[in-house]
């Protein structure tokens, strides 16, 4: 009892650190999940827009702002120059279309006339209808392409129509052609990557606030289990050990449990399958993570640098892992480095479950391969553990 | 004094390992991980081609407009090449989709259908290309038909309607209303990455600001005892430390504009200069920071390193170290949190420097780290002034 | 002769534990006065105090004729210090800490130079100039503390607890050095909860207990106090309570008492005490192993004072 009484005392000193990481973690994954809809059918993307009108919004241009609101997803962002600015950089938006004031009178002038039309073309006037700011990333495609065919209707339509409503009344005609789309896959893919996004994060917390609570409890009572050791007899030293192992794996434990009922009050839950390989597969690399930890604790005698290298290896395994940036973004050379690190197999395991439709034995082999990689990591560490530690007596 | 006192203070911090790491090897080292993580995202944002299939069965080969559009959009030697095509018959094409080799595939029955597996960016825009091309179609349809009530026509009128088809066509491609492209070309977020690296590394000075206190002041360390009881004027002592903290600082950050510019090669602009001295304002809250934990707190000097550490690392989160989101949707929502924390005034002021062409959002963030350092040392200034202590 | 350091009724209080309770006490040039008191008796506080370190709630400190102050660098500049913590930085080797903190003092560095050989040798690290504190022994690092805070070979030197948990070795340098630093005309304040090196080195002892002094003087003045001038102790198998309270009817005998085979004898007078004893004893026929004599300690001296003993 003594031991696990000292073992909260020290626990409780350190409290604030981990409260910060978990508060990361809250804050990142909670801020992050702002639309919660589900998607069994298909649905087109939407890119985030935002539209400065610098017009009215009458006839061809009202038209034209339904068609994008119709198509996109847009954003309402506070009419000032640096807002929308960085909107953009932040890529709250990925498109920014700037109807200017000229747009309409442009549209409804058109000509029919090839002569005609040449002329205006190098008169110099102005003809700029539109400006348009884009993050050039996939999203902003859409977007250029929704604008862009827009325009081409507008263009070709103004040519051969002379009336405002008939001009619209045919754009909105062609658009109204679609493509049928068939959705093979019936997993609510929105949730299980909101999910994933979570777990995902959830290995640096759990990674940084088992380095650093266990490595700081175990250097605490390193010098009282010197003291220990001469008093008391080898059997109960051994027990002291053990039980030391039990209140830090209770710790990590805990912790966990803390982190999976979060996730179910940030993102709510996903079908029973999923969910149980969810938990084992953060339970075992929360177990990794006390392995990591005692490891370290061993090879590092030193308190002050234990804040330093929970930093590193923590932060180095999300960012190299793929935590924080997506695993699809990170370079094969930071992925292949990467495959030595326990976070790794565990976050690979989060991707690839995004993906399964069913649970078979192919989508199944994968993710237990994953699973079993990172008990080997456990066992490794284990025996390293003691190799150090024998290292260590025979000096 | 003043020199005594600055020599054996940077002796003494230079030899502090646990200072060197935070200050000198950690921002390398995270540089790093940013380098390795960061290098390829804005590229794999980008748009690239699209993998798809087509089922090729006699309906798709009869659909000319089809068949040739999709042959156009398919062209590998082309500029506007949009999707990497394989011809495939439907069983190929369900295999291809179901292994994620392709987003999506296309076949026509009686209509062209798109089948995917998800609604993702690259579904939609297979999706959306296809309408296009049966929505020409129709476009054309309605000229020809206009054209056909509205005009006389004379002589062979198969002749005349692949007269005006080819007109229209022509149309099609000849946009005469013109947008234009705007965009600033900044539009990197990887450097807001290392903007909160040197904001990190900045604020991270205040460690060494803070353990250079210490060493002076009597309730806080052995030796601050010994130069209480010397001649010598406290004030003076502790103004020499703080000067050496700084120079220390500045090297680090010297050596981690070295390392990025030079080994990670990260582009900083136009702007170095400007860069670099808000760095140094920069140093100077993190300096200030460190002093006024280290003459305020009064508890051992590893929890104030860990207070220093989990508040820098905090606010470099809170300024999107870990995702520039963060930085966003806090600017967005909870502006007054970003408007205090020191690290994005930093992040920012560096921000607009690389993205905006003016100055006044820099010259806001500079005088609230003048405003943060200043409150910082007013209340070290006010513990200081103590001489004699109720506990040592 | 005016006394070097004057303190008088020096009273602190932490909160509403009063640490130091109307302290005053006079230092006289060219003695080495020895602090003795168990841990926790007041003496560091004392002395912090006097160093103007503590806020303290009322007394008056005069060192060399001018009361004492945290600016008062005149004085100052005349004071060595060495505390009861080793204070010395980590970074530095044995010449550069010694050099910083005379550094403090003396600006001149030739001048400085050479003090700190002197002080190198007075407390014999000539060989270990370049080492860290690291690479040293307790008791080396100890004498380094000293040299730290007498370099610059002040007038008036405060010395607390300098030889706490350190090798006989060791001790007898430090002992050694203070005394030549008191050959050398300094002044010295001496604190310590060990009786023998009060014995050996103080001219005058003030003893203090819970932040009063409870007995001052010269040694042989203190031991007086104590109303015993002889202490015998003999070796016995056995005793019978009846001789036990014949001895105690002992010309000159305080008190007697036998403890698991220990017989314990104090004397008021201090003559001839053993030579009737051991005739008793062989009278009575008592088998007896060892028998020592010993002049009383001031520990006698503290336990007769407080009832309880020096060190707990």
């Amino acid at each position: 009892m003594t031991v696990f009484k000292t073992f909260l005392q020290v626990l409780n000193k350190y409290k604030a650190t981990v409260i910060m990481y978990t508060v990361m973690l809250v804050a990142f994954c909670g801020l992050n999940f702002q639309t919660s809809e589900s998607n069994i059918n298909f649905t087109a993307s939407k890119p985030d827009v935002l539209i400065i009108n610098e017009g009215e919004e009458i006839g061809i241009t009202k038209a034209f702002i339904d068609y994008l609101d119709e198509r996109t997803n847009v954003k309402d962002i506070k009419n000032d120059e640096e807002s929308i600015n960085d909107a953009l950089f932040y890529r709250d938006v990925n498109y920014i279309v700037y109807i200017k004031p000229n747009f309409r009178d442009s549209i409804l002038d058109n000509s029919s006339n090839p002569s005609e039309q040449f002329e205006k073309y190098i008169s110099s006037v102005d003809r700029t209808i539109i400006e348009i700011k884009t993050t050039g990333d996939y999203q902003a495609s859409i977007a250029d392409m929704l604008v862009k065919k827009y325009l081409n209707l507008v263009d070709i339509y103004s040519r051969t129509y002379e009336d405002e409503d008939e001009i619209i009344k045919h754009i909105n005609e062609t658009l109204s052609l679609e493509v049928d789309t068939e959705l093979t896959s019936k997993v609510d893919t929105n949730t299980l990557s909101r999910v994933t996004f979570y777990y995902n994060f959830l290995s640096y917390s759990v990674l940084a606030g088992c380095v650093y609570v266990i490595c700081l409890i175990l250097s605490s009572f390193k010098n009282k289990e010197i003291n220990k050791r001469t008093i008391i007899s080898s059997m109960d030293y051994k027990k002291f050990n053990m039980k030391l192992l039990l209140s830090n794996c209770l710790f990590a434990g805990i912790l966990w449990l803390v982190y999976v009922a979060l996730e179910f009050v940030l993102v709510g839950s996903v079908p029973n399958g999923y969910l149980i390989i969810y938990l084992t597969n953060s339970f075992i690399f929360t177990i990794c993570s006390v392995t990591i930890a005692f490891l370290i604790s061993n090879l590092i005698n030193n308190k002050n640098a234990i804040n330093g290298i929970v930093n590193v290896v923590a932060l180095g395994s999300s960012f190299l892992c793929g935590a924080f940036v997506p695993m699809e973004w990170l370079p094969d050379f930071a992925l292949t480095i990467a495959h030595i690190l326990p976070s790794y197999w565990y976050i690979k395991t989060n991707e690839l479950l995004k993906g399964v439709e069913v649970f078979n034995s192919v989508s199944l082999e994968p993710i237990i391969i994953n699973m079993l990689i990172l008990i080997v990591f456990i066992i490794v560490f284990v025996i390293l553990t003691n190799i150090v530690t024998k290292l260590k007596l025979k000096k | 004094m003043f020199l005594h006192n600055l020599k054996y203070s940077l002796k003494t911090l230079f030899k502090n390992r646990m200072l060197i790491f935070w200050t000198y090897a950690f921002p390398l080292i995270l540089g790093t991980f940013f380098y390795l993580a960061f290098s390829n995202i804005e590229n794999s944002e980008k748009f690239d081609v699209i993998d798809i299939a087509i089922v090729n069965n006699e309906q798709f080969n009869d659909n000319m407009v089809l068949k040739e559009s999709f042959n156009v959009l398919g062209d590998e030697e082309s500029d506007e090449q949009l999707f990497n095509i394989k011809y495939v018959d439907l069983e190929e094409a369900i295999k291809l989709l179901e292994n994620d080799e392709v987003s999506g595939y296309l076949v026509v029955d009686e209509s062209p259908k798109v089948v995917v597996k998800t609604s993702g960016t690259s579904e939609t825009i297979l999706k959306y290309v296809t309408e296009e091309i049966i929505q020409n179609e129709n476009v054309l349809a309605n000229i020809i038909e206009e054209k056909l009530n509205t005009n006389i026509i004379d002589g062979n009128i198969n002749e005349y309607i692949e007269n005006i088809r080819d007109d229209a066509l022509k149309m099609l491609d000849m946009n005469s209303l013109e947008i234009r492209d705007i965009t600033s070309k900044k539009l990197s977020y990887t450097m807001i990455e290392f903007y909160t690296l040197i904001a990190m590394t900045a604020l991270y000075g205040g460690i060494i600001g803070m353990t250079a206190i210490n060493q002076n002041l009597a309730n806080m360390s052995d030796n601050g005892k010994r130069i209480a009881v010397s001649p010598t004027n406290k004030i003076k002592i502790i103004f020499s430390s703080l000067v050496s903290s700084f120079i220390i600082q500045v090297i680090g950050l010297f050596i981690l504009f070295m390392y990025t510019i030079f080994v990670l090669k990260v582009d900083y602009g136009n702007n170095l200069l400007l860069i670099i001295l808000l760095a140094l304002f920069g140093s100077l809250a993190g300096l200030s920071l460190g002093m006024a934990v280290g003459t305020i707190l009064k508890t051992n000097e590893n929890v104030k390193i860990g207070i220093i550490i989990s508040f820098t690392m905090l606010g470099s989160f809170l300024s999107g170290m870990m995702g520039i989101t963060m930085k966003y949707i806090i600017d967005t929502n909870i502006p007054l949190v970003n408007k205090l924390n020191p690290v994005n005034m930093i992040t920012d002021g560096l921000y607009s420097l690389y993205y905006y062409n003016t100055y006044n959002r820099v010259y806001f963030n500079v005088v609230s780290l003048l405003i943060f350092s200043l409150i910082m040392i007013v209340l070290s200034g006010l513990a200081l002034r103590r001489q004699k202590y109720d506990s040592i | 002769m005016k006394p070097i350091l004057s303190v008088e009724n020096l009273t602190k209080k932490y909160k509403n534990f009063i640490a130091v309770d109307d302290l005053s006490f006079n230092v006289n040039k060219g003695e080495i006065l020895g602090l003795l008191g168990p841990n926790g008796s007041g003496k560091s506080t004392t002395i912090n105090c006097i160093l103007s370190l503590l806020n303290f709630e009322s007394g008056k400190i005069t060192i060399f004729n001018k009361e004492m102050q945290p600016n008062a660098y005149d004085i100052k500049k005349d004071i060595g210090v060495v505390f009861q913590e080793v204070a010395v930085f980590e970074e530095l080797t044995v010449f550069d800490n010694i050099d910083y903190f005379c550094g403090l003092y003396i600006k001149d560095k030739t001048l400085r130079k050479k003090y700190i050989e002197d002080a190198i040798k007075l407390v014999g690290l000539e060989e270990f100039k370049k080492f860290y504190p690291k690479q040293l022994s307790g008791g080396l690092l100890r004498r380094l503390n000293i040299a730290c805070g007498i370099a610059h070979k002040p007038k008036l030197i405060f010395l607390d607890e300098p030889t706490v948990a350190v090798d006989p070795q060791s001790r007898n340098n430090i002992l050694d050095g203070i005394k030549k630093l008191r050959d050398n005309g300094a002044t010295i304040i001496y604190t310590t909860h060990y009786m023998e090196e009060v014995e050996i080195l103080c001219d005058r002892v003030i003893i203090i207990d819970k932040g009063k002094i409870i007995a001052s003087g010269t040694n042989d003045e203190l031991k007086e106090l104590s109303k015993i001038e002889e202490k015998v102790t003999v070796e016995i198998d056995n005793l019978d309570d009846k001789v036990l309270d014949e001895i105690k009817q002992f010309k000159n005998v305080d008190e007697a008492t036998y403890n698991s085979g220990i017989l314990f004898i104090t004397y008021k007078k201090g003559k001839n005490n053993l030579s009737s004893l051991i005739d008793y004893l062989k009278k009575a026929d008592i088998h007896y192993d060892k028998i020592y004599s010993e002049r009383p300690t001031l520990n006698d001296v503290f336990l007769y004072l407080t009832g309880k003993e020096l060190r707990d």
